[in-house]
């Protein structure tokens, strides 16, 4: 057996894994949770995103609107993690073979690329366009690709289940 | 009672069989469905973060509102729609089910809240610094809408 689900089937056998798997209580309860934070993670970020886009907030600066969304992008980002890391220790044997996790945790690796570039390159100089009521063309880009990103992230979350 | 009625009339229709027959159907309205949460909940935690003061202060939350709104109610009504579609897979287990009726009341109350209470919070505040009327509504709010959400969970678990 490789040697990722030799792992995976050890967080599988834990007694901790075993217990969230079957609880009557946790496992539902910690799922809740994780669903939920999508509103702090995505919806959040769609904003910033939309502003961007010019769809929303024209009048207020790009550097304004995203002081205020990543605070609580982030505490969603952590809540996310940690729910969806507990609900992966209770499932990780499962979670090897499935494709939909798979394709989730390639999803999450894109999603995370797509700001580092952002923040490496156009909005370096964000100064320059923070006031523009639609934001310049590589922002947009960033803005489209992560609404699509995290849309697909959450596509192939509730996929998970059927597979 | 009538609406019995209606939620059978929902099961038998050509948009019940479909949700029934096909899993990857259903699926595919539970995604959307989920989307649109998302959007939603952005928004409504980012109007409601406003008229508690906690960000965009000195920003127009009547702007804000106005807005956000258009993004809120576009989602609540896909949602409302790939609910429907959802409803009609299993009409029978829903009209029953605590959880779901607890979710329509909810959903009620947050969408009246919303477009009464709410929308007179938003507009007097403005640019103003929030008061206890504001963040009384951006609480209630938050409420409602957890709720339906909360609720909206306990119809696959109970």
């Amino acid at each position: 057996m490789p040697l990722l689900q030799h792992f995976c089937q050890m967080l599988y056998d834990s007694s901790f894994g075993t217990m969230i798997r079957e609880s009557d209580n946790a496992f539902p309860a910690i799922e809740s949770v994780h669903v939920l934070s999508i509103t702090l993670v995505v919806g959040t970020i769609a904003v910033l995103d939309m502003r961007m886009l010019g769809l929303v907030l024209r009048g207020i600066p790009v550097t304004r609107v995203a002081r205020s969304v990543f605070p609580l992008t982030w505490t969603g980002f952590a809540v996310s993690f940690v729910s969806g890391f507990l609900l992966l220790w209770a499932e990780a044997a499962k979670m090897y073979g499935n494709p939909a996790f798979r394709a989730k945790l390639i999803l999450l690796m894109l999603v995370g690329f797509n700001p580092l570039i952002f923040h490496t390159t156009v909005y370096r100089r964000v100064q320059e366009w923070e006031a523009r009521h639609v934001s310049p063309w590589r922002a947009r880009a960033a803005a489209v690709a992560s609404i699509m990103l995290w849309s697909a992230v959450i596509v192939a979350g509730r996929a998970i289940a059927y597979f | 009672m009538w609406l019995h009625g209606w939620f059978m009339a929902l099961a038998h229709s050509p948009l019940g069989h479909a949700m029934q027959r096909s899993k990857w159907d259903f699926a595919i309205v539970e995604m959307v469905h989920l989307v649109a949460l998302a959007l939603l909940g952005g928004s409504v935690l980012v109007i409601d973060l406003r008229l508690l003061g906690v960000i965009l202060k000195g920003e127009s939350a009547r702007t804000i509102g106005r807005d956000l709104g258009r993004v809120l109610l576009c989602s609540l009504l896909v949602m409302v729609l790939s609910g429907i579609a959802m409803v009609s897979e299993e009409a029978g287990k829903c009209y029953y089910s605590p959880a779901f009726r607890w979710k329509m009341v909810l959903l009620a109350g947050a969408v009246g809240f919303y477009f009464t209470l709410h929308r007179r919070a938003l507009l007097h505040t403005d640019v103003g610094a929030p008061n206890m009327y504001s963040r009384i509504a951006a609480i209630v709010s938050l409420l409602l809408w957890l709720g339906v959400g909360v609720a909206g969970r306990a119809i696959g678990l109970l």
